[in-house]
């Protein structure tokens, strides 16, 4: 049985129907966002059940769910340290001191708020799509998701929109007003224009200060070898990077049968070829580039999650949501 | 190539169709917006050479399969012969058939030239069809049509005989009947082994036929099929001389005969020649080394002592068995017996001794003078020469008749000048006046053949020795024979068609020449002209087939001598022949023996100006002359058609499945990279397969 069908069994017993979102915050927070297309509110109800969790500490201005580099005031024990001057003697473990004749302090696991930095990649390729879906439709459904159980469960989320250029940035927030705003701008967002994927993740690792966790949502038509660099910099920056690889049915298959004018959708040259003469070479190379590109995320660690448009977007966020709780070891 | 359906080429410019359909093709393509390009572009570097090389092959396989399906359709043929039937149905087809004895010439297999030639005909002409055939034999030299071309192995028109042919003459035929038919397209097929003997390259006729021809309005092609492979190892067998002389009771017969081989450096070896006398067979050896040998009068006894008949010599059969046998038949020698006819008896004396003189003692001759006035009286059934020293009688006087019919008999005359001479002429010569004492010599003969041939040594006649002091001038046709210094003539021949008329320009007298004190050349010319027309009155006769008229034979009975023919084609078969109590041996020409072909080039010349082609066969080559090779076509459609399909199958590429993978992923939505939680752990072998389902 799949796991999709398991988590929606489970979901009708807590959560008897969609409805329940129509009541209190969650009904605030998506009641706004009702008419937005790229949002299906019974997805969404299905995929609140799984919390969103960072894979790396993150420092938040305040507290939440999500481990913290500092000690803090939770009720989860982190370790005892020896008492130095000026320690808040209030935090001596008497205890400890009578079994030891040693003074003590007690450190607790600070629990604090996540920081979700959306990347969307606008460039013109994302405006591709053989079937009923384009890649910027399918990128809108999943920042937008992603964006909602984010604020749902009190974090922070930012969007930034990257064509050749930064086109739109949005700092992260957590207020539901907020979360219609970052919308209003996916709902917007255009595919236009040639990719500098790798040049703006470079300028977003630049610009953003503390820790977050940053999901790119892009086709990914970028040089590998450099596309490592910009994943190596932002992992230096102690984001937790996450990537959404978005690729057409047609653009692995190749299916054509007619000779056909490939006009590049960023704005390049055109191509006349005639695909049976050329479908095992293209093939060829996009084998060489997934192989590359698989080296890569192995490589810097980056969480990736490659996603056919003739897929469901629920089910990539569901898989994405619990690979997550996987790794944290069942906190 | 040619083809018997070329109508069917002017569908030729469909083998452009696979081209056009292509350019329709790029010009019916698609835009797609496409975001990949990165891919594409690098398919499309990596597609430069093998890829496009593959596409021209497929394109050029496609034009073949489209080209051959069409030459298949329009019924190639084999033959190397352009434009065979390049014109399409052929009107009328003329065979002209050497039917030579060279002809019978086989191969290896036992297959002559004749056959194999006539049956590479009829398969050629089965093959390329028609509407009328003829065909015109070396024999009849007549038309005969026939229904179609497998008719032509049954008729007896295409078998052997051993009459020589004369291309010219058939050539000649086929013209006239073009002209009188008027068929708006022939073909006419020569079949010949090229002999020079039966083209007679050298006759000025060629010339006269090859304008009528390039005259003729038709479109005419010529094609020579022949057959020129001159065997090696060919004996040849000829009886030079028969005679048959008696001792006492008994009678022998004397036997010359001629074999020739090929090659002078042949050893000398021991070579059985059977013989036939009269139904009784007997074998004798000759040597024979080089070139041949001549065995000279050889011998052999006649049962009691037979003074007529027949017989036949043989070689052991070889590759030619048409010059293997010889016929002959031989009788009593003739009395030669001469009619000196002169006013004055004593002036010619000596033409009187000459004529009586036998040079043989087989021989009999009987020389008589008598006066014109006594002629009448005389039966010239037995005589065979007259030697006429008066003058010429007038056309309405009967002696001039009476003359002329001991002509047609086969008889011969010499006229001498008369001293007064007359503008009466015989066979449209006439003597001219008397000339001026002068003594001359002898300038010039004639001294391979009639009266002045040279001796059976081979020693010429001592002809130039002769002193002529006076002679009378000859006006009309006539062939000189001799030719005093200045022109005049000394013996000349009149052009008859039977019999001899010769006329001598001077006398025996000492005032006018030396004919008489050098009696030779005058002795040896009454002779020969004795002999002669001492030859006319025999029972037997030695003959050359083909100069023998048909008429003349009607009625009378092979005794030897092959059966295949019929009786309308006696004077043109070898053997013996029996009739109006008369023997006759028919025998090939001489000519047959000489092995000349006519060179290629000679032949081209002959045809010059002409639709003219030529094929050269050897009688054991079975293969057909022309065949039909669609079948061939086909196959090669058959090739192209696979050759494109195995082009066009895609090329195989290792991960080409796990792309395909990855392109059904929709049903499994997601593929998943984990193992992340610990950057720098090992990653999974199960999580990290590249389009692997998660």
């Amino acid at each position: 049985m799949p796991r999709l069908a398991i988590l929606q069994h489970e979901l009708s017993v807590v959560l008897p129907s969609a409805s329940f979102f129509s009541h209190g915050k969650r009904h605030n927070l998506l009641g706004d966002n009702r008419n937005r297309q790229f949002l299906d509110a019974q997805a969404l109800a299905r995929l609140a059940a799984v919390p969103l969790f960072a894979r790396r500490p993150m420092v938040g201005g305040v507290s939440g769910m999500h481990a913290s580099p500092h000690r803090g005031s939770s009720v989860e024990f982190a370790e005892y340290r020896r008492y130095v001057p000026g320690d808040d003697l209030r935090r001596l473990d008497w205890r400890a001191y009578g079994r030891t004749d040693r003074y003590y302090v007690k450190e607790f696991e600070a629990d604090t708020n996540l920081r979700l930095c959306l990347v969307v990649d606008t460039s013109g390729s994302m405006g591709f799509g053989s079937g009923d879906v384009s890649k910027i439709e399918y990128a809108r459904r999943l920042a937008g998701s992603l964006a909602y159980l984010a604020v749902q469960q009190g974090d922070a989320v930012g969007l930034t929109c990257m064509g050749a250029d930064i086109v739109r940035a949005l700092p992260p927030r957590r207020t539901p007003s907020h979360l219609r705003g970052l919308n209003d701008i996916l709902e917007n967002a255009t595919p236009e224009g040639e990719t500098g994927l790798v040049e703006r993740l470079h300028e977003f690792a630049e610009t953003t200060r503390g820790r977050a966790l940053v999901v790119i949502i892009s086709d990914l038509f970028v040089n590998p070898p450099e596309l490592r660099e910009a994943f190596d910099h932002l992992r230096f920056r102690k984001h937790d990077v996450s990537v959404f690889h978005l690729m057409d049915p047609q653009e692995i298959s190749f299916d054509f049968r007619r000779p056909t004018r490939f006009v590049d959708l960023e704005g390049g040259v055109s191509l006349f070829a005639d695909p049976s003469e050329i479908m095992d070479r293209y093939q060829q190379a996009m084998v060489d580039y997934l192989t590359e590109m698989r080296r890569i995320v192995l490589e810097t660690g980056v969480d990736y999650h490659r996603c056919s448009l003739d897929g469901d977007y629920e089910q990539a966020l569901f898989d994405f949501l619990v690979r997550r709780n996987t790794g944290r070891g069942g906190r | 190539m040619s083809f018997l359906q070329p109508a069917m080429l002017i569908a030729l410019p469909l083998i452009a169709l696979p081209i056009v359909i292509h350019l329709i093709n790029q010009r019916r393509f698609q835009t797609v917006q496409w975001g990949a390009m990165q891919f594409l572009l690098a398919a499309n570097r990596m597609s430069r050479g093998y890829a496009r090389i593959r596409q021209w092959l497929i394109l050029a396989a496609r034009t073949l399969a489209v080209a051959a399906l069409i030459f298949a359709i329009s019924r190639p043929l084999s033959s190397g012969w352009l434009g065979v039937a390049g014109g399409g149905q052929v009107d009328t087809t003329i065979i002209l058939l050497d039917r030579s004895p060279s002809m019978s010439q086989a191969g290896p297999g036992g297959v002559s030239k004749l056959e194999a030639g006539v049956a590479k005909l009829v398969d050629s002409l089965e093959t390329l069809g028609g509407n009328r055939y003829l065909l015109i034999d070396s024999v009849n030299q007549e038309p005969v049509e026939f229904e179609k071309p497998s008719d032509l192995l049954e008729m007896p028109e295409v078998l052997p005989v051993s009459a020589s042919a004369d291309l010219p003459s058939l050539l000649e035929a086929a013209d006239r009947y073009i002209r009188e038919n008027r068929p708006s397209r022939a073909e006419v097929w020569m079949l010949s082994d090229v002999r020079r003997n039966d083209w007679k390259d050298d006759s000025g006729r060629w010339d006269a036929i090859r304008e009528s021809l390039v005259e003729l309005p038709q479109m005419v092609r010529f094609h020579l099929l022949a057959y020129p492979e001159i065997p090696t190892g060919n004996r040849s067998l000829a009886v030079t001389q028969v005679r048959r002389v008696e001792d006492g009771d008994a009678a022998n017969l004397l036997i010359s005969l001629q074999i020739e081989q090929d090659g002078n450096d042949a050893p000398a070896t021991t070579l059985p020649v059977s013989l036939e006398l009269n139904g009784a067979r007997s074998v004798f050896n000759v040597e024979l080394s080089g070139k041949g040998s001549e065995l000279v009068e050889h011998p052999v006894m006649l049962d009691g002592g037979t003074s007529r008949g027949w017989g036949r010599v043989w070689l052991q059969a070889d590759a030619s068995a048409s010059d293997n046998e010889f016929y002959f038949v031989f009788d009593k020698e003739p009395p030669r017996k001469t009619l000196v006819v002169s006013e004055d008896p004593a002036k010619v004396r000596p033409v009187e001794f000459a004529a009586g003189i036998s040079p043989d003692a087989a021989v009999v001759c009987e020389s008589v003078s008598i006066t014109p006035d006594e002629l009448v009286s005389q039966d010239l059934e037995n005589v065979s020469l007259i030697a006429w020293h008066v003058a010429i009688p007038g056309e309405d006087e009967g002696l001039h008749a009476v003359l002329m019919a001991f002509v047609q008999r086969g008889g011969q005359i010499i006229f001498f000048p008369p001293k007064s001479p007359t503008t009466a002429g015989f066979s449209d010569v006439s003597w001219g006046t008397w000339q001026e004492p002068q003594t001359v010599r002898v300038g010039s003969w004639v001294g391979d053949q009639d009266l002045l041939s040279r001796t059976r040594s081979g020693d010429a006649l001592p002809v130039g020795e002769l002193k002529v002091t006076r002679h009378c001038e000859l006006e009309g046709e006539f062939r000189s024979l001799a030719v005093l210094d200045g022109g005049a003539p000394l013996l000349a021949r009149a052009t008859t068609d039977r019999g001899g008329v010769f006329f001598c320009t001077t006398t025996t007298s000492a005032g006018d020449s030396s004919l008489a004190t050098a009696g030779v050349v005058l002795y040896a010319m009454i002779q020969r002209a004795g002999e002669i027309g001492a030859k006319t009155l025999s029972s037997t006769k030695q003959a050359v087939a083909g100069d023998v008229e048909i008429g003349e034979m009607r009625g009378w009975e092979q005794l030897a001598g092959s059966t295949d023919g019929l009786s309308s084609t006696y004077a043109s078969t070898a053997g013996i022949y029996q009739g109006d109590g008369a023997l006759i041996a028919i025998n090939r020409s001489a000519g047959e023996d000489a092995e000349t072909i006519v060179p290629p080039e000679r032949v081209e010349s002959l045809f010059a100006n002409l639709d003219f082609d030529r094929v050269n066969q050897t009688a054991d080559n079975s293969s057909s002359l022309i065949q039909e090779i669609w079948r061939l076509f086909l196959i090669v459609v058959l090739l192209a058609l696979i050759a494109e399909a195995v082009l066009c199958i895609p090329k195989k590429i290792t991960a080409s499945d796990a792309v395909a993978s990855f392109a059904g992923a929709g049903k499994s939505q997601v593929n998943h990279m984990s193992g992340f939680s610990q950057p720098n752990a090992e990653p999974q072998s199960d999580d990290v397969s590249v389009g692997g389902v998660a």
